[in-house]
């Protein structure tokens, strides 16, 4: 009997004017913005890639170790075009830096600050929006609809039971949902294929069909809300207005009250305090490195006026007083820099801590809106939620310390030449004996004119020196990101389960509902 | 006949289980949007009068000689404006400060910023109550206005008598909009109860004025929406139908249409990253030294000694005004472009009343990108006043070179600008305006045009729907 009425219900529903229009909606919608995301992807995973060789390129040409400072990407997620997540709202990319910790930031500095205007898109805004709303459309008049057209008592005047009606609205709501569902999914998929540089692996195919299943049970919690409104009320036209006020209040109201609330209940570290601490832990290291650094001598050099790698300049020429002083500095001061690196991160984690705690209140707050728990879950699945961003920057950090014991076995701790200079002891030698010439000839000078004369003799000597070599790399670590598709699962499956939990609370209660339910 | 057809619609609107929704909706959103505004309005100002005044500390500092003036950075951050309560247009993720000193300022930035891993959510403000909420219960009001008299077979009996076609649909018209007036009323009332029971907010004369006008721009966006309501009414035989296609259609025009507008923005132009950016700067500043000679002999020369041959201090000033112009020009530039990625968007976007709404209100309450622009405006008039207070002050210093230029290390070695102390009462300070209402009306004129011409192209199709339309 469930099939029975579940066949006759299907059948009604897909030849509904509502079912026809949504469904084109949808399609439209597909049809006009997976393209355009695909190829937002695209060149983004362009941009990725030139970044990527543009590194490979600045590696070659580091001159000295102190410059092994290259920028870390993170590589666009191709499913960011059915869920945008905080992709375009946090940076992309940190740079290894020796004396700074690399932590998640702010994407403003990177682009237009003033596109936070617009909201984003991304193709999970079909199934939310549309499917979410045909979902209550086909089945706010469910129940109340038939006792209105009268069917509802000849129905359950024969040997039909209630919970096989209702079971078989379900199934067929369901059925009837499946169809723009799948629809969408299959027109995207296509679209988003027939582009050149998309690929998608076998773990992003895994996590498609979580989000297909995922959709799903989205749209069936949306259907059941649907239904309780439907078995609650003697009129379909009330069933609707309530399912649509619930629905907004899921659309609208939770999200952003969600975020207005955790921003109260759970205030931010002031930032003026932690600059504070940091400028205070900058003091202290100040006072430490300038009370241990040796006293300095009479230092003469000459930069490189060159690229020396990662768009920082190197010490070419110095003489041997000036190697020495350089050299026991650098010995005290980047071990020294690298301690308070980890100090300055320590205050500047506290915050991003507090953002962190704001945040997941936020979202739990949200989760009483199947709208947002789904949400949620496609973000998760298309890493692009703050733990992806996350998974990223520990990569990076755990990359800054592999580069940091690199540096240190190729330089004796910092202290080798060949961590900040390129001059050789020969070249050393050459530099002195030749600048004891200039400087005899200098006071030996008559006038300004002879001074100039030898300031462009020296330039010219610095002119007849060969370029120094780049150094050699090619055991330098490279970093890599893996996928982490684990991750995104286990980070998806509470919201799953809560969106399941959902339409188990939702049935219920409309079942609860139907059974007590005056059908004349 | 009108006001009989009013009087009925009302009554029948009142009592019914959507007006009561909407109505509760409304006022505890209207409420809950008043008290968060004044919570985060009070700390606002206090965070700024606390910003404004160490800016002021340090700025008196620098007074002790005239040139450290000109070279100091100040940091101005927006001025929390009162009217975000009525619109707060992404102030809170927007720029917030310009650092600035004589001769340039930088682009605006991002310093106060709140959470940047929370999503970009607009304040629950008038506007976004209106344009969310409101809109959609404009078209759970109308969806059945005729087509559901039609189904219910009252309309053929209304219309069977002498009652023109036209009066039924003013009255429908009216006992929507005065219907919907009274959740939007009330909960106007109740959040303006709110803030100015708060001590830390005075509303001045001109900001009332804003406000109504604000007030008056939320009617005539909702009438957009009960019109669209009516219009779809009256093409359907149907209510079930008419409330689907209004439903997408309100999707598409408040949920869609401003994301579409990202859309737009971003394949209008590419961002210039900061790479690019740098890159222009180089450019311009290398062309500008290339032809140093142009500016006289030894034009880019700057021997710490005065004295020294090498030293052509007004070919120099010549020189380096140069340089910080062509930078000034290249960062103008960039700002004029990212201002135009997103005006492109936005213009787009405008095919949905919300978005004209949105930005109508933003700029008569002079809240939103529109506060960015207006204060860098404003910076750069008051860096033309601090120069000439220099040249003013600089003329009475026999030891100064007179040579007001963006170099600090030629001005204070070869004392270009005076070293002597000013007067720090004399100093003229930045303080930041609001516009007049005039200038702010001026910004919206063309977006509460695009309003009006919504409301008439759709009354005039509901209108001509509803003469053919088929009431049997």
């Amino acid at each position: 009997m469930i099939w029975k009425i579940a066949k006759k219900e299907f059948l009604l529903n897909l030849m509904t004017f509502k079912f026809t229009v949504a469904t084109i909606v949808s399609i439209v919608l597909t049809v006009i913005f997976v393209p355009i995301l695909a190829k937002d992807y695209q060149q983004r995973l362009k941009t990725y890639h030139d970044n990527i060789t543009g590194n490979e390129a600045k590696i070659q040409k580091v001159k000295v170790y102190k410059n092994i400072t290259p920028t870390m990407y993170r590589p666009p997620s191709v499913l960011s075009v059915f869920s945008g997540g905080l992709e375009k709202q946090l940076a992309d990319s940190a740079t290894v830096e020796l004396d700074k910790v690399p932590e998640i930031s702010a994407a403003a500095a990177q682009g237009n600050p003033y596109q936070v205007v617009f909201p984003v898109f991304d193709a999970s805004l079909i199934f939310k929006i549309v499917i979410g709303v045909l979902a209550l459309l086909v089945a706010y008049d469910a129940i109340s609809g038939e006792r209105e057209r009268g069917t509802l008592k000849l129905m359950l005047a024969g040997a039909t039971r209630r919970y096989e009606v209702l079971l078989a609205k379900l199934i067929a709501g369901l059925m009837v949902l499946v169809v723009p569902v799948t629809i969408v999914f299959a027109i995207g998929l296509i679209i988003l294929l027939s582009f050149p540089l998309v690929d998608l692996t076998g773990s992003d195919w895994l996590r498609i069909g979580l989000m297909y299943l995922a959709s799903l049970i989205f749209v069936s919690v949306m259907y059941n809300m649907g239904l309780l409104f439907s078995c609650l009320t003697r009129r379909s036209a009330i069933s609707l207005v309530l399912g649509l006020f619930l629905w907004i209040i899921f659309a609208v109201v939770i999200p952003n009250g969600s975020v207005y609330l955790a921003a109260e209940a759970r205030p931010l570290e002031s930032q003026e305090k932690i600059a504070g601490q940091i400028a205070a832990l900058k003091q202290e290291y100040e006072n430490e490195f300038y009370s241990s650094r040796p006293n300095q001598p009479s230092i003469s050099q000459s930069d490189g006026g060159g690229e020396g790698g990662f768009g920082h300049g190197y010490n070419r020429l110095v003489n041997k007083a000036g190697m020495d002083y350089f050299r026991q500095c650098n010995r005290l001061e980047y071990p020294l820099k690298i301690k308070y690196a980890d100090k300055y991160w320590e205050v500047e984690r506290r915050y991003l801590n507090s953002l962190r705690e704001q945040k997941n209140l936020a979202n739990s707050l949200s989760r009483i809106s199947p709208i947002s728990l789904y949400e949620g879950v496609f973000s998760a699945l298309a890493g692009t939620d703050m733990a992806a961003f996350q998974r990223f920057m520990d990569g990076v950090r755990m990359y800054r310390i592999e580069i940091l014991q690199y540096v240190r076995s190729k330089t004796a701790d910092f202290s080798s030449s060949s961590f900040f200079s390129t001059c050789t002891e020969q070249q050393m030698a050459e530099y002195e004996k030749f600048l004891g010439q200039i400087v005899a000839q200098v006071k030996q000078a008559q006038n300004q004119a002879e001074i100039v004369r030898l300031q462009q003799a020296t330039m010219e000597w610095f002119k007849t020196l060969a370029d120094p070599p780049n150094l050699d790399l090619r055991d330098c670590p490279r970093f890599a990101s893996a996928p982490g598709t684990l991750g995104c699962l286990r980070r998806a499956i509470p919201d799953l389960a809560l969106l399941i939990f959902g339409n188990a609370l939702f049935f219920t209660v409309a079942f609860a509902a139907f059974v007590r339910y005056d059908v004349r | 006949m009108v006001r009989q057809i009013l009087r009925k619609e009302i009554l029948e609107n009142l009592l019914s289980l959507r007006f009561i929704l909407s109505l509760l909706l409304a006022i505890s959103l209207f409420a809950a949007s008043g008290f968060v505004f004044v919570k985060r309005y009070e700390k606002q100002s206090q965070d700024y009068w606390k910003k404004i005044n160490e800016n002021l500390t340090s700025l008196s500092e620098q007074s002790k000689q005239l040139y450290q003036l000109a070279f100091y950075k100040q940091g101005i951050y927006k001025a929390p404006r009162p009217l975000t309560f009525c619109v707060e247009g992404f102030e809170k993720s927007l720029p917030d400060c310009i650092r600035f000193d004589a001769f340039t300022s930088d682009l605006p930035e991002v310093r106060g910023q709140g959470n940047f891993v929370l999503p970009h959510f607009s304040d629950i403000d008038w506007v976004f109550i209106i344009s969310l909420i409101l809109s959609f219960v404009a078209l759970v009001f109308t969806y059945d206005s005729i087509c559901g008299e039609k189904e219910a077979g009252t309309l053929s009996l209304m219309l069977a008598g002498t009652v023109p076609r036209y009066a039924v649909l003013l009255g429908k018209y009216s006992a929507a909009m005065l219907t919907l007036g009274i959740p939007l009323c009330l909960g106007l009332f109740v959040s303006l109860i709110i803030v100015i029971s708060s001590k830390e907010i005075v509303i001045s004369p001109g900001e009332w004025l804003k406000i109504f006008t604000v007030v008056l721009l939320s009617f005539l966006c909702l009438s957009s929406f009960v019109l669209l309501g009516m219009f779809v009414s009256s093409r359907t035989a149907h209510s079930a139908n008419s409330m689907v296609i209004l439903l997408l259609v309100w999707v598409g025009l408040v949920i869609l249409m401003p994301s579409l507008g990202r859309i737009a923005s971003d394949l209008s132009s590419r961002n210039t990253t900061q790479v690019e950016l740098h890159r222009k700067l180089d450019e311009a500043s290398k062309q500008i030294s290339d032809d140093a000679d142009k500016f006289g002999e030894n034009a880019s020369s700057m021997a710490t000694d005065l004295k020294s041959p090498m030293n052509n201090p007004p070919a120099h000033a010549r020189y380096v005004t140069a340089q910080m112009n062509a930078k000034n020009q290249v960062l103008d530039e960039h700002h004029r472009e990212m201002l135009a990625q997103v005006s492109t968007g936005r213009n787009l976007a405008c095919l949905s009343p919300v978005v004209i709404y949105q930005r109508a209100s933003e700029a008569i309450a002079g809240t939103g990108i529109n506060h960015c622009v207006d204060l860098r405006r404003q910076i750069e008039r008051y860096q033309d006043d601090l120069k000439q207070y220099m040249r003013g002050e600089d003329a009475k210093d026999p030891d100064s070179l007179h040579l007001i230029f963006p170099e600090e290390q030629c001005a204070r070695s070869w004392k270009t600008i005076s070293h002597k102390p000013v007067d720090f009462a004399t100093v003229p300070k930045f303080q930041e305006r609001d516009l007049a209402l005039g200038q702010s009306l001026k910004l919206a004129i063309w977006d509460i045009g695009l309003l009006v011409l919504f409301n008439l192209v759709l009354f005039a199709a509901a209108f001509v729907s509803f003469l053919r339309y088929d009431v049997r």
